[in-house]
C-alpha cells in the first residue's frame, strides 16, 4: 500500500456527523455556563452566611453544637470549592496548551489529584464524620427516638454511598495516568 | 464576544474534520467521537473570547478538539467498542470489502501507535497543514516532519502485515 493510499482509506470512511446543529451547541454551552454560574453563586452563599452565622451567632454562644455544624459545613464547602478550582483551571488549560504542554499538565494534574483523593478527601470526611457525631447528642435530646435513629441510618447510608463514589472515581483517575504514562 | 453566525460558519468549516479526528481516537466508536465533537465546540464557543489570535482559528480548534480527546477518561475503558456501522457505510464500491478490512486494519494501527503519534497522524491524515500540526501538538517542524515519516512507515508496514 502506498504512502497516497493510507489518505484515501482514511477518506472513505463515512462521516456520520451527529444530527446537532450549532445553534444546538450554543444552547447547551448556555446551559453549561448558566449552570455554572448558579453553581457558584450557591458556593459563595453558603460560604458568606458560614462566616456570618461563625462570626455573629456561634463564636457568640459556643457550644458543641454550633462546632459541629460548622465542621460539617466547612469541610464539605471546602472540599466543594477544590473540586470547581481544580475543574476549572483543567479546563483553562486544555484550550490554552498545545497537545504535548497539554499531556504533561494531565499527568501533573492527575498526581494531585492522587493527593486530594488519598490526602485531602480523607481528612475532609473524618471532619465531616466528627461534626455529624458531635451533633448526635442534641437530635437525641430534641427528636423523637425514631427520628433520631432515622437521621442516624440515613446519615450512615448517605456517607457510604459518597465513599464508595469517591472510590470509583479513584479508580478511573489512577488507571487514566496509567493510561498517559504508558502512553 | 463571537456571533452565532460566526460560529455557525466556523463548525461548518470544522466540524468534519473535528469529528474524524475524533473517530481515530475512539477507535471509530461515532457515538464517542460524536460527544467529542460537541464537547469541542461548546468550549470553542464558551471561550471565544479567550482566544487571542496568537495562532490561527484552526490550530485552536484542533488543539482543543485533540486535548478533549485525550483528556476524556472513558477512554482508559480497554477495548472501546467499535461502531460497526462506520465501518458498513464507507462509500461503496468494488473494492469494498477490502476498504473495510483496512480501515478496521487501520484503526487498530492506530491505536497501536503512542498518544503523542496517534494525534500527530490523525492530524496528518485529514491533511491539515504540517505547520498548524506543528503548533498543535507542541513540536517543532523539523521534527514533526521526520516523525510522520517514520508513524506512516510503520503504519503502513502494520496495515500490511496486521499487526
Amino acid at each position: 500500500m502506498e504512502n497516497d493510499n493510507l489518505n484515501k482509506l482514511w477518506e472513505n470512511q463515512s462521516n456520520d456527523i451527529s444530527n446537532y446543529t450549532p445553534k444546538d451547541i450554543i444552547t447547551k454551552a448556555k446551559k453549561q455556563r448558566n449552570g455554572q454560574y448558579i453553581n457558584i453563586t450557591i458556593m459563595s452563599a453558603t460560604v458568606i452566611i458560614l462566616i456570618v452565622y461563625a462570626f455573629y451567632y456561634a463564636f457568640n454562644q459556643w457550644n458543641t453544637f454550633n462546632l459541629g455544624l460548622l465542621l460539617m459545613i466547612s469541610s464539605l464547602t471546602f472540599r466543594i470549592i477544590l473540586e470547581f478550582y481544580t475543574v476549572y483551571r483543567k479546563e483553562n488549560q486544555l484550550i490554552s496548551m498545545d497537545h504535548k504542554s497539554y499531556n504533561t499538565y494531565l499527568k501533573k494534574y492527575y498526581k494531585i489529584r492522587l493527593i486530594i483523593n488519598y490526602i485531602i478527601t480523607p481528612i475532609c470526611i473524618l471532619v465531616y464524620i466528627f461534626g455529624f457525631y458531635l451533633l448526635l447528642p442534641y437530635f437525641k435530646e430534641y427528636f423523637s427516638n425514631g427520628f433520631y435513629t432515622y437521621i442516624l441510618i440515613s446519615g450512615i447510608i448517605s456517607l457510604t454511598i459518597v465513599i464508595a463514589i469517591i472510590i470509583n472515581s479513584i479508580i478511573k483517575e489512577q488507571r487514566f495516568l496509567k493510561q498517559l504514562y504508558e502512553g | 464576544m463571537i456571533t452565532e453566525e460566526d460560529f455557525t460558519n466556523i463548525y461548518n468549516s470544522y466540524a468534519s474534520k473535528v469529528h474524524r479526528l475524533c473517530l481515530g481516537y475512539a477507535s471509530g466508536n461515532n457515538e464517542l467521537a460524536n460527544e467529542w465533537l460537541q464537547e469541542t465546540f461548546i468550549k470553542v464557543w464558551k471561550h471565544a473570547n479567550s482566544f487571542k489570535g496568537t495562532s490561527a482559528i484552526d490550530t485552536w480548534i484542533y488543539r482543543i478538539a485533540v486535548n478533549v480527546c485525550l483528556g476524556d477518561l472513558r477512554k482508559s475503558q480497554k477495548n472501546i467498542p467499535m461502531n460497526e456501522e462506520v465501518i458498513s457505510n464507507s462509500k461503496a464500491d468494488d473494492d469494498n470489502e477490502i476498504n473495510e478490512k483496512n480501515i478496521k486494519k487501520m484503526y487498530h494501527c492506530i491505536d497501536q501507535l503512542n498518544e503523542q503519534n496517534r494525534t500527530l497522524i490523525l492530524l496528518e491524515l485529514e491533511n491539515i497543514p504540517q505547520a498548524t500540526i506543528a503548533n498543535t501538538s507542541g513540536l517543532a517542524h523539523g521534527t514533526l516532519r521526520t516523525r510522520l515519516s517514520r508513524i506512516r512507515k510503520s503504519l503502513l508496514k502494520c496495515i500490511k502485515n496486521g499487526k
